[in-house]
């Protein structure tokens, strides 16, 4: 719950429907929009390049987020429909000769349906039975139809190679690690929004109610089923979204980038950052990314006195973020958001306690 | 206050061994607060499970205005104005009062996926037309100004029996199931509840047909048009409150074997 600066009364049912209530806000969000958009100026390629890694990873997460923590529907299988949006996308380009942001497009809708088939058992089943029916998406998708079928179309090895040059919009062509911040960052905006405005109407107050008691939910006149299925597309198109933002900076698509362990890893962003909460997706995504750079620059200089560690840094990278999510789980099991709030109101209220 | 809005012929549910309903027949009346009664497990909050759609009956029919309810999904029923509350509170606990009274709503807005994810024109000002109509109707009404932002899950259960009854009425339905409304309040918002459904009942902007489930004979034999008996799923007796109290099987089924004086609260 949040409180409201004193002195704020909303004369009209708009200004309290507004996203940004008060000039505080609007121009706290106002100095967020000119940092992201200014940040090449100054931030150097590496910046850049973790950049593009947290929104990728915000793009990703923002799908679960609606699934499991708007609409209660736990995935595991959700690096499927991000392959899905990225393989056709590629395909598009590559082979059926489409403009990058119509294959992005066709990307998009194919992830969100390919979504909803995987869905359809959300009519019966709920818990642990439907982390395995997601999961089945994950291997039916990656590790048996694309490893095997998908990834020999036009007799390429196993992979798409997308050298600089081949994703252009309009003749603008994507090729450098700036551009693509600049693609990811305003399809991220777009798909916020997006999301933030359908929480405040009828579909996005159906998914909560789903998600917080679906009997109620259906005496109330809502379709569950109808509803979940609908979770699922869009949760689908949103990764969509993130595998086509995504390869424009691969240079070569190939079913390692969307294996089990990335699944879980964006279910891991949304459990530290905070379940059912739009701030937690990207607060997440901005911690477990900017921990692992951290982590790999200790590394550095511990490697001279333990040379292991830089060979094993995958498994000590797997460990530090379980060891992350248990923390979260013990200390902040409402994650980053919660404190967030906290922080927030804390300073509303300042110097009172209450 | 003639012609019959729900009508229950010969409804038959066990779960198991337990009989729940044996050849339950009811009928309720165009614009009357209509009561069901009987001690613990007497099959009342099954009976309205049924007429809600929770539950499929193994035999009998439900007509809700004429219209045989057999394999109608609840939230159809929804659409055709059977609206409830639950006897647990069955409230979406994270969302805030309005947003609950909102979901009430859903029936009757229109966003899409795409227009309400765009949020300009049309789903906009919609959303704005429901608010002004739950400030008025429902907040107003319900005597909740107070309330509208706080999360659910935080408030006592009285006021959360409130919100329940604010969101079933939102739906603008024709028929209210009401479950258990007043257990476990207390006397001021006992009569607060009795005081709504009242004017939901009679006030000319509802209009609304109540079945009512309760356990406090004070409030049923005041409010109620009309009370029927329920004993181990069979009805024993239907009439107005005086008839149902001057009837030998009632007491000796619910209110005691022996002969007594029945005295109100107030």
């Amino acid at each position: 719950m949040t409180y409201r600066s004193s002195g704020v009364y909303h004369q009209t049912y708009a200004a309290s429907h507004a996203w940004w209530q008060t000039n505080f806000v609007r121009a706290k969000m106002a100095l967020l929009v000119l940092f992201v958009a200014t940040l090449p100026l100054y931030a150097n390629l590496y910046v850049i390049s973790v950049a593009n890694i947290v929104l990728y990873t915000m793009l990703s997460a923002l799908g679960v987020q609606l699934l499991t923590g708007y609409c209660g529907q736990i995935t595991l299988g959700h690096a499927a429909f991000i392959a899905v949006g990225a393989y056709v996308t590629a395909m598009g380009v590559l082979f059926w000769g489409l403009p990058y942001p119509l294959a992005a497009l066709l990307g998009c809708l194919l992830a969100g349906l390919w979504s909803v088939v995987f869905g359809l058992p959300s009519a019966r089943i709920k818990g642990f039975y439907q982390i395995m029916t997601t999961m089945a998406a994950q291997f039916i998708t990656v590790d048996f139809i694309i490893t095997h079928y998908v990834s020999r179309v036009g007799g390429r090895e196993h992979y798409f190679s997308l050298p600089p040059g081949t994703i252009t919009i309009g003749g603008w062509p994507v090729d450098s690690e700036v551009k693509v911040y600049y693609l990811a960052a305003v399809l991220t905006f777009v798909c916020f929004a997006a999301l933030a405005n359908l929480l405040r109407t009828k579909v996005g107050r159906a998914w909560i109610a789903i998600r917080d008691n679906d009997i109620a939910a259906e005496a109330m006149g809502v379709n569950v089923v109808a509803y979940k299925l609908l979770a699922f597309f869009a949760a689908g198109v949103l990764a969509g979204v993130a595998g086509a933002v995504w390869i424009p900076s691969l240079y070569f698509v190939s079913p390692e980038h969307f294996q089990l362990s990335w699944s879980v890893w964006i279910v891991g962003v949304i459990l530290i950052g905070g379940v059912g909460s739009l701030h937690g997706v990207a607060f997440g995504a901005i911690f477990v990314t900017v921990i692992l750079e951290l982590l790999k620059l200790a590394v550095i200089p511990l490697a001279e006195f333990y040379p292991a560690l830089t060979e094993r840094f995958l498994y000590l990278k797997e460990a530090a973020f379980g060891l992350a999510i248990v923390l979260f789980l013990l200390y902040e099991p409402r994650g980053l958001a919660y404190r967030w709030q906290q922080l927030k109101n804390y300073f509303n209220l300042w110097p009172y306690a209450y | 206050m003639s012609e019959p809005l729900l009508t229950v012929e010969d409804l038959h549910l066990a779960f198991g061994g337990v009989r729940a309903l044996r050849g339950v027949g009811l009928e309720v009346r165009r614009g009357e607060i209509f009561s069901l009664i009987g001690p613990n497990g007497a099959g009342k909050t099954v009976l309205l499970n049924c007429v809600n759609g929770l539950y499929p009956p193994e035999r009998g029919r439900i007509l809700f205005e004429g219209r045989d309810l057999d394999g109608v999904k609840p939230y159809r029923r929804a659409a055709l104005g059977i609206s409830r509350t639950f006897q647990k509170i069955e409230l979406f606990s994270g969302m805030t009062v309005l947003d609950n009274i909102r979901l009430g709503r859903h029936l009757h807005l229109r966003t899409g996926l795409l227009t309400g994810a765009l949020y300009t024109g049309p789903a906009a000002r919609e959303e704005i037309a429901h608010r002004e109509f739950i400030e008025r109707e429902i907040i107003d009404f319900l005597e909740m100004t107070h309330l509208r932002d706080k999360v659910v899950g935080m408030l006592p259960y009285g006021l959360q029996k409130r919100v329940e009854l604010g969101r079933a009425l939102a739906l603008n339905p024709k028929l209210l199931l009401l479950d258990e409304p007043m257990a476990g309040l207390n006397l001021e918002e006992v009569e607060d509840i009795a005081r709504f459904i009242l004017d939901i009942n009679e006030e000319e902007r509802w209009r609304v047909t109540c079945i009512l489930v309760e356990h406090d004979m004070g409030v049923v034999m005041d409010i109620s048009h009309r009370v029927a008996v329920l004993n181990f799923g069979e009805k024993i007796a239907e009439g107005t409150p005086e008839e149902v109290q001057a009837e030998p099987l009632v007491h000796q089924a619910y209110l005691g074997e022996e002969q007594g004086e029945y005295t109100s609260r107030r």
